[in-house]
């Protein structure tokens, strides 16, 4: 059931967000907090799709690669990755007008910008998961628009989800099982009991976003915070939904055995799924950042006792648009004062040797100077290396940020 | 109604193979009794639950564990199979490639999952699509049984989702040497195999013969 917004209300949503990405970057750098609680309100249809890439910074990054979609599409792809890709066309939202007919244009263009993926990133290839990702997408604007906003959330939001080896979306299993604990210590007793593993049933959550779980209103919210927010609002959605169906020893009475339990976890009840209930649970539930952080150092540390060092090294993820656009600021930006709310009391050079490095690999596809570690087409080389989270700049910043985001109430 | 004495069997059986071969459509026939060209692809893992009366005594629960295709979700099958009792491994018929990873699933499958008696899981092999009229492979039944003997099925069956051709036999199948394994653990049941190394008296006897 669509919650109705007041024409009124959502023609005045509309101009306040037509304001907001008319001063993007200023808006940004100053009132954050305004663009979350509006994003956590939900952004008016018809400006998501635009208010989605401005939050990814995929409109930077198209901009930066003018004309780099264009290329790739032109190539002619793996035939490897091209033979998958093809099958999967026609079994994303199957149903939905766009994606209906085979070979209709909603399916051409998910072949478009799953391939170019493909060809961007060709270690990473194509994952079946990345797909509803695209359809979604595709849903909300231009193929080479979508295109970049993929790369967005497969290399900032979500990265290593969808690399070969499926390594971080199981450490992101344990993550959210150990958050679990403190959310609800009846649902994880009982997992735990059962002995259920945490990819059972968290894999197509997490690696679809809830794209495929959630009623469509529902996912379009949880989406619009998750583009502001980063993978937190992933996680709280995963606890709210698991804390709702496993929480009280009443509702563990139609699950004793593994299998029943696994089977209401797939078929969740649409009442803890529903928009207003759902999306007011995840604002209030107490899952910080930092708290994700320091699970993720301690699975790390876990996984390289049982498993040995990752197989797939991804950058650090970046927990939504503000790390992301410090991260990556627009060119233009550089010659700008930075604004105070930028700078980190963590340790000074490491953001300005970044920055340089940023700059130097957007210059050209064949840059030697990436080393071996590189694609050649603007991969960042240097961070991919990164495997410690509390090392790298992007998190220096981001918890300088939370800590300062907590003062400025006033906004 | 149930009756006082019967028996209830719980099985969990996998679904594996390629991507795109059949697998999800497979269940749903089975389970739902019917087809759909619409079915999403499958992301991790689904489940779902057959209930069949066995015979007069006995009710068979199974559990079937739908795997997505892709390779890459490879790396997660090993919890994914934990305490399966049988498997269906399935290709499809108009797609050579598909058979050829049939190997690769079954040697996927044995080394990650044995029974408690140390055996492999019964496995049938599923040639689905076989509604496509395109028969490269299956032509010869006897090359068929002939790759099931050498690669450990327990049997093979020409099957349609679409035209719901042969799926319940195939999985009486399955579930026939389920329940026979179950009742007696230790001898083959396949008495025309030879299985020396299964044979605990005959190490005992050899083990005797190298003392002496």
């Amino acid at each position: 059931r669509l919650e109705e917004v007041p024409l009124e209300v959502l023609r005045q949503r509309e101009s306040k967000w037509l304001d907001m990405l008319n001063n993007w970057d200023k808006w940004m750098a100053k009132k954050h907090k305004k663009i979350r609680l509006r994003c956590q309100k939900g952004i008016p249809p018809s400006l998501r799709g635009r208010a989605w890439q401005y939050l990814s910074g995929s409109k930077v990054k198209l901009e930066q690669n003018m004309g780099k979609f264009d290329e790739l599409d032109l190539l002619t792809g793996d035939p490897k990755w091209l033979d998958v890709i093809e099958r999967d066309l026609h079994r994303q939202f199957p149903f939905h007008e766009m994606f209906v007919s085979r070979g209709g244009h909603g399916q051409q263009d998910l072949f478009r910008v799953l391939k170019a993926y493909t060809l961007y990133r060709p270690e990473e290839g194509y994952c079946q998961a990345q797909a509803p990702i695209a359809a979604v997408l595709l849903m909300h604007m231009p193929a080479e628009q979508a295109f970049w906003c993929l790369v967005q959330i497969c290399e900032k939001y979500l990265p290593g989800y969808y690399s070969e080896k499926l390594e971080a979306i199981q450490l992101d299993g344990q993550i959210l099982f150990s958050l679990l604990h403190k959310v609800s210590p009846v649902a994880y007793k009982h997992l735990s009991k059962q002995k259920i593993d945490p990819i059972l049933y968290m894999t197509e959550w997490f690696m679809c976003a809830f794209s495929r779980t959630l009623p469509w209103s529902s996912v379009l919210r949880v989406w619009d915070m998750f583009f502001c927010e980063g993978v937190k609002i992933i996680f709280r959605v995963g606890l709210v939904l698991l804390k709702h169906t496993l929480g009280s020893s009443d509702k563990l009475k139609s699950c004793q055995g593994q299998y029943e339990t696994m089977e209401r976890l797939r078929a969740l009840s649409p009442k803890i799924m529903q928009e207003a209930f759902l999306v007011q649970e995840v604002i209030e539930l107490p899952v910080t950042e930092r708290q994700i952080e320091r699970e993720h150092l301690i699975q790390l540390k876990k996984w390289r006792e049982t498993h040995g060092e990752l197989q797939c090294k991804s950058p650090p993820r970046l927990h939504g648009a503000k790390a992301i656009s410090e991260a990556e600021p627009a060119p233009r930006k550089a010659l700008e004062p930075v604004p105070s709310i930028i700078v980190s009391p963590g340790p000074a050079p490491v953001p300005k040797a970044r920055k340089s490095k940023e700059k130097s690999r957007e210059k050209g596809p064949a840059s030697p100077a990436n080393g071996p570690g590189a694609e050649g087409n603007g991969a960042p080389g240097t961070t991919r290396e990164l495997l410690h989270p509390q090392v790298s700049p992007h998190h220096q910043s981001k918890e300088s940020l939370s800590s300062r985001e907590s003062e400025d109430t006033y906004l | 109604m149930q009756k006082h004495n019967q028996k209830e069997h719980l099985y969990k059986l996998l679904v594996i193979g390629d991507l795109g071969v059949g697998k999800t459509s497979i269940i749903k026939r089975y389970v739902h009794q019917n087809f759909s060209p619409h079915y999403r692809a499958t992301i991790g893992v689904d489940f779902a639950l057959k209930v069949l009366n066995w015979d007069a005594e006995t009710v068979v629960r199974l559990q079937l564990w739908d795997i997505a295709g892709q390779e890459r979700f490879g790396n997660m099958t090993r919890v994914y199979y934990r305490e399966a009792m049988g498997a269906f491994i399935v290709f499809d018929v108009t797609r050579p490639a598909t058979f050829e990873a049939v190997t690769k699933w079954k040697e996927d499958l044995d080394s990650k999952l044995v029974l408690p008696n140390g055996k492999p899981v019964p496995t049938v092999l599923l040639a689905n699509k076989c509604d496509q009229g395109i028969d490269v492979l299956m032509n010869n039944g006897i090359k068929m049984d002939q790759f099931c003997k050498e690669n450990g099925f327990v049997g093979w069956f020409e099957t349609s989702a679409k035209e719901n051709i042969n799926i319940n036999e195939a999985s009486r199948c399955l579930v026939k040497h389920i329940i026979a394994s179950e009742s007696d653990p230790v001898q083959s049941i396949e008495p025309d195999i030879i299985k020396p190394h299964l044979n605990s008296s005959k190490i005992v006897s050899c083990s005797a013969c190298f003392k002496s």
